[in-house]
Formats: structure tokens, C-alpha cells, sequence
């Protein structure tokens, strides 16, 4: 579910950012004759949609229909009572709800005459949205576009890294808040949690690994869980449309996270090369290419990493042993111009 | 002994009907299904289940982080992290082609899952899991009524933290940290603070609460995955004649409707119960789809499950199903208002869960 604030925030988000996008895209469409670029959204895949207008769905699913030179529109199952606080959490032309998203997009489309269309993610496309779409565009070619949208999802622009740093701070400055010494974990999660939504978090996922002399797993809590002597948090923060995830490790001597400190910010370093991490007990990075915020481009058990392009935002995390403790780091990075190192975007909080 | 149940009761289902195979899909919005076969809500990323025709279950997420988490909450399935969902899935049932194969809710399928062209045939496995999630054991319902207590402390939290200057994140927040406190993982909420410019309950924003908003909500937090829900109007100050009359049309409206739900019944007998009270009293427009969805649902592992309360609604009650009985609609003098008790039906009648009292706060 999701439960936090969204809104648009013009001061972060100009027009001007979402123009261009949408331009960004129209250049990447054009080459290959598309008359218009579909992407969906639902509560799950946010990040295509809300990257071009600002959107995040609070429930339910849509379009969002990206034509060559006319108005960018957005088409939204929700009642049309609705409608309102979609429009004013937005920055697209065009905005309806009510109906169903393939029949309202397919009619646009239909109506500005688009012969060539392309679909973000076409195989992950619900079937039932994908047909009323096509029967409502009788002739048209429905293409996969997803290798051109990714092309221009995966360059973050300067408002990207910047909502990206912010939600690392907030859950930065959240998870400072607990303070290892709850008896039940829940205490922890609900200052961090609560504390994040207070400060305009649009979502938070928490997550612990109650025992790390047990596992290091990250499991959601629930229920009454008492904390081992050596246990950690993970706060997933979404703000703005941009996520990241860090952790916390409690009951873990200082040098020994000043240490897996160091080895992680080694790793990030050596980005796009993972050897650094492959030396990890377990790792993965993440990223957004398409419409999931967090969509997995390396870990162990792929046999095809995606690639790392210079310029990235990533989120990493690693297990590291050190001392006899296994412990979980994770922090938003920015992977540097061709030739320059990655980065920490935001430090990881241990101690 | 929840996920052990549904799968026993998944497979005399899946037996009784001679589906071989079961696929199903969830994502953080709507789980039920997935929660059902491999007892797993998804949170980040798609989640899909296969049940094959040897009984066991594979789990198929995309997401490297609910890989993880799945490895450490469920027990005897398979888990595979599957950044290329889709096709991998769609790989897994190619291997049974030669076996009957439902998905459910098969309108939920991706497309390249979905289509003809793949060597598997699909039928419809809606109506064969939609009934398990619709009926519930008693042990569900006795899960169900520990989230109803839960909603029913929620709403006391919510009447504390709605204040004359707060922002309506900020009430939201007071309460997902109640919850999180209490070891509840999930929760679903909406509201609406204002006047008559208010006409539905929406996401929280940036609204500042004022002296004499009338502030609606409901909440729905789960426990194990299943939600119960309550719906409630206060007022910030004192409720006024017009809000008090609106108010009692609605708790006459939603007591009619508790009244109607029995077994035998069905889900229309009861929205025309709570609609003739509007129609009774001259606000019949007000019970259309001009200005309210549904007048309640069902209940439990996902927010708004079958069957919903409307009067084209013919699935019949039958004792085990859980559901909100709310007739929330725009009341054109005070504005949208709310009232609603999650309820369970018996084979006398209806249980009701939630024990908030049934009048207008004043705070």
C-alpha cells in the first residue's frame, strides 16, 4: 500500500524539468518514427510515469500517452471525483479519469491519427490494457519501445540526483533515530517510519534483520519481535519519485563499521566494475530503468548483469564481514563520467 | 497453520475442479492471490506464483530485495529472483503445457504471459480462488478481528492526532507510527477534511485541518496480510444540526445494511437495504455512481476484495465471508461523509468486528 505525502513541488520539480523529459524522449522517438510513447503506471511501477509528470499513483492503474508534438496525456482508472487530486499532484497537459486506461488512451491516440506506437515494457504490459488499446487503434503498429524509454530513464538530470540526496537524508536523519537500546523492534520502526512521513517521505518500507549473529536477512516486521544483541534496519524512502534504501547496524563495534565503511565506499569506487562487491558475502545494485523504482541491475545469482552506465543513480547494498560480524550497508551512489569513480550520493549511516 | 490451511483448501479446490496448475500475480496494491498460493505479499516489483502439477510452489519475484525477504518468510517454496518476470514465468508454465493450467485473476496476467501464441493454454481461475479469498475459516476470522481491533485503536490514535493546524500527512503519519509500533506491517488509508467542497476521501496532502472541518477517514490495517477497515467522521468542534441529521441517515443506512447481510442473501440485497434509507429520505442521487463507488466490500487479504456492495451485485452471502458495510457518500448539505463496520457473517447473521462507537466525534 502507500500511505505517505504526494504532491508536486513546483520548487523542486519545475515545468521546466518535466518539458525536458519530455523533449528528451520526443528526440529518442523520433529516430525511430514513433508517433506517440505509451507508459504505464500502477502502484507498483511509479517511475516511468512520475519521472515525465509528477504522478504517483495512490492506488489503481493508467497511461500515460507521450505524443510526437502534440499534449502529453494522462488516462487514470479512478473515479472522476478523484480526478482533482490527481490534476493537482501533477504536471501533464492533459489528465482524465473514470475510464478504462487502454480504451482512453487508444481513443487519443486514435484521434491524433498515430500509425507507429510505442510501448514501454509492452511484455509486461497487462494483456487486458494492451487489447482495449489495440481494438481502439484498428490498424496501428503496436511496438516494444522499452530500449528507447530506458535509453533516457537511465540519465538522471540534476532534479533527479537531487530528490534522490534528499530522500537519503530522510531516511538518513529517521533511522538516526532509533536508538538500539528498544526492546521491541517495533518502537525502532515506528519512529523511523513515523519521523520519515512527517518530513514529506511518499513512502517508506522498513525492514529489519532482527539478529545478525543469526542471519542477515531483511525481513518486513511484524508482529512483537525482540531484537538480538546485534540486529539492523533498512529504511526504503520514496520522495518526489526517487527512492533509495539505507541501513543501520546497532550493537556492532565502531571500528568494526568504520571498517565495513571503508570496504563498501572501496567497492563503490570501482564501479562499473563489481569485483569489489563479488569479494562481498552477498550484495546487489539497483536502480530505475523503466517504471519499478528499484529495479535489480547486478547480483549474485544473475548470469546477466545489466549494464552500469556512466552518470547512473544506483542504490547498492552489501553484506560485510568483518571481525567475526556480518553487516548490512546500503546508500544511494552516482556512478562517475566515463573514466572518473562512483560515488556515495549520501553516507551511510552505521553507528 | 493460515498459509498451511489455504493450501490444503487451494489444492481440494484445484482438485475438485481438475485444474492441474495454478498460476496467479500480485504486486504491493493487490496481493491476495499471491498471499493465498505461496503466502507472500509483495511490497516492491511484480510477484508471481505457480502452482505445478506436483503440488509445490514456485515463487517468481523481480525484485532483489523481496527475494530476500521471501527467502526468509516463507517456508516450503521455491523462491527465484526473475528480473525477466515475464518471460521466466512464462518459460515455467511452457514446461507443464501438456498440463490444464488457470491463472488467477487471469485479467491480471501481463501480456506476454497472456498471449496466444505460447505453447501453454490459460483458463480462468478467478472464480475458483476468488471463493477461497471470499470465505474465510475460522481461523482467518479470528485473524480478521484482531485487524478490526487494531482498526478500532487506529481511530482512537486518528481522533487524537486530528488537530486545528496539522497537515493531513501529518495525521497520516501519527498513525502508520501507531501501527508500526504494534507490529502491523500494512495499513490502507484515505480521508477528507473540509466542508461541502469535499466530495470523496483522497490521498493525504497538504491540506492544514481548521476549526469546524469535518474529517473523514478510514483505515485498514492488516494483520497476517488481512485487513479490516473502519470508516468515521469528526468534526473539529462542535457538529452542527445539519452534519447530526446526515448522520444519522447514514448510521440508519449502514445499520440496514449490517441488517440485510445473512446468509442467503446477497451482496445487492444489502446495498438496496442501505440505499432505500438514502431513497427514503429524498437523497437517492447520492446512492448512485454520480457520487459514491460502492456501498462496502469485502474484506481480507486485500483491501477491497469481492464481493462489492452494489445493487447489480448478485453473489450470494454465505457464512465465512467478512466485509465493510459503509455507505460513504457526498451529503449535499455537510458534504462527503463516512461511516462503515467491518462485519462477518454467521450462519444467524452478521458479526460485527469493529466496536468504535457509530456517532459523528466531536474534538
Amino acid at each position: 500500500m502507500r500511505r505517505g505525502y504526494i504532491g508536486w513541488s513546483k520548487a523542486e520539480l519545475p515545468e521546466a524539468v518535466f518539458a525536458a523529459r519530455v523533449k528528451r524522449l520526443r528526440d529518442a522517438m523520433a529516430p525511430q518514427g514513433l508517433d506517440a510513447m505509451v507508459v504505464y503506471t500502477n502502484n507498483t511501477r511509479t517511475a516511468g510515469v512520475s519521472w515525465l509528470t509528477a504522478f504517483v499513483p495512490y492506488w489503481a492503474e493508467g497511461l500515460l500517452v507521450v505524443p510526437k508534438s502534440a499534449d502529453p496525456y494522462l488516462t487514470m482508472a479512478f473515479s472522476n471525483r478523484i480526478v482533482g487530486w490527481g490534476k493537482n499532484v501533477s504536471c501533464v497537459a492533459k489528465f482524465e479519469g473514470g475510464g478504462r486506461p487502454g480504451q482512453a488512451a487508444g481513443k487519443y491516440l486514435a484521434e491524433l491519427g498515430a500509425k507507429k506506437i510505442g510501448v514501454a515494457d509492452l511484455e509486461g504490459l497487462r494483456a487486458a490494457v494492451a487489447q482495449d488499446m489495440a481494438d481502439a487503434t484498428p490498424g496501428a503498429e503496436i511496438t516494444d519501445a522499452t530500449t528507447i524509454f530506458e535509453r533516457v530513464r537511465l540519465q538522471p538530470d540534476a532534479a533527479e540526483i537531487a530528490l534522490a540526496a534528499k530522500a537519503g537524508a530522510i531516511a538518513q536523519r529517521a533511522l538516526a533515530l532509533a536508538t538500539g537500546k528498544e526492546t521491541i523492534l517495533g518502537e525502532a520502526v515506528s519512529a523511523i517510519d513515523h519521523a520519515a512521513r512527517l518530513w514529506g517521505a511518499e513512502e517508506i518500507y522498513m525492514a529489519a534483520a532482527p539478529d545478525l549473529d543469526r542471519a542477515t536477512h531483511f525481513i518486513r516486521p511484524e508482529g512483537t519481535i525482540t531484537p538480538g544483541q546485534r540486529f539492523a534496519l533498512r529504511a526504503t524512502v520514496a520522495y518526489k519519485g526517487s527512492w533509495v534504501r539505507m541501513t543501520r547496524c546497532f550493537g556492532v563495534a565502531d571500528a568494526a563499521l568504520t571498517e565495513a565503511q571503508t570496504r563498501f565506499a572501496a567497492a563503490v569506487g570501482q564501479l562499473p566494475n563489481l569485483d569489489g562487491f563479488r569479494a562481498f558475502p552477498s550484495w546487489s545494485i539497483e536502480g530505475c530503468r523503466l517504471a519499478q523504482p528499484l529495479d535489480v541491475f547486478a547480483a549474485p545469482s544473475m548470469t546477466n548483469p545489466r549494464p552500469i552506465l556512466p552518470g547512473a543513480l544506483l542504490t547498492a547494498q552489501a553484506v560485510i564481514a568483518v571481525d567475526g560480524n556480518k553487516i548490512p550497508v546500503a546508500a544511494p551512489i552516482l556512478t562517475g563520467a566515463a573514466g572518473f569513480p562512483a560515488s556515495l550520493l549520501v553516507a551511510p549511516v552505521f553507528s | 497453520m493460515l498459509a498451511e490451511d489455504r493450501r490444503n483448501r487451494l489444492r481440494a479446490a484445484m482438485n475438485g475442479a481438475g485444474i492441474e496448475a495454478l498460476v496467479v500475480y500480485g504486486n504491493s496494491w493487490q496481493s491476495d492471490y499471491l498471499r493465498y498460493v505461496a503466502d507472500f505479499s509483495s511490497i516492491e516489483g511484480h510477484g508471481m506464483a505457480v502452482v505445478t502439477p506436483d503440488g509445490a510452489v514456485e515463487l517468481f519475484v523481480d525484485s532483489v530485495a523481496e527475494a530476500e525477504r521471501a527467502e526468509a518468510e516463507t517456508s516450503g517454496i521455491k523462491v527465484s529472483l526473475a528480473p525477466e518476470i515475464v518471460r521466466e514465468v512464462a518459460g515455467r508454465l511452457e514446461r507443464i503445457a501438456n498440463h490444464r493450467i488457470a491463472a488467477a485473476p487471469l485479467g491480471f496476467m501481463p501480456k506476454y504471459i497472456a498471449e496466444k501464441a505460447r505453447g501453454y493454454k490459460l483458463e480462468d481461475g478467478t472464480k475458483l480462488v476468488d471463493h477461497l479469498l471470499m470465505v474465510k475459516t475460522p481461523a482467518e476470522i479470528d485473524t480478521l478481528r484482531k485487524a478490526a481491533k487494531l482498526a478500532d485503536d487506529g481511530y482512537a490514535v486518528f481522533r487524537q492526532a486530528a488537530r486545528p493546524g496539522r497537515k493531513q500527512y501529518e495525521l497520516i503519519a501519527d498513525i502508520e507510527g501507531f501501527f508500526r509500533k504494534n507490529g502491523c506491517a500494512d495499513n490502507f488509508m484515505i480521508m477528507g477534511s473540509g466542508g461541502k467542497d469535499v466530495y470523496a476521501m483522497a490521498p493525504p496532502s497538504d491540506r492544514i485541518i481548521k476549526p469546524g472541518d469535518m474529517v473523514t477517514t478510514e483505515l485498514t490495517p492488516a494483520v497476517h496480510g488481512y485487513f479490516a477497515q473502519i470508516c468515521r467522521t469528526m468534526v473539529l468542534g462542535k457538529a452542527n444540526d445539519a452534519q447530526k441529521k446526515a448522520h444519522a441517515l447514514y448510521r440508519e443506512a449502514m445499520e440496514a445494511g449490517i441488517a440485510a447481510a445473512k446468509p442467503g442473501a446477497t451482496a445487492a440485497d444489502v446495498a438496496r437495504a442501505e440505499n432505500d434509507v438514502f431513497r427514503k429520505r429524498g437523497y437517492g442521487d447520492y446512492a448512485t455512481s454520480k457520487y459514491t463507488r460502492v456501498r462496502g466490500h469485502g474484506l481480507g487479504l486485500f483491501v477491497d476484495t469481492k464481493p462489492h456492495i452494489l445493487e447489480d451485485v448478485d453473489t450470494v452471502l454465505e457464512a465465512g465471508m467478512v466485509m465493510i458495510v459503509h455507505p460513504n457518500t457526498y451529503h449535499p448539505e455537510v458534504g462527503y461523509m463516512v461511516l462503515g463496520d467491518s462485519i462477518a457473517i454467521t450462519p444467524t447473521g452478521a458479526e460485527v468486528l469493529t466496536g468504535t462507537p457509530r456517532e459523528i466525534f466531536e474534538v
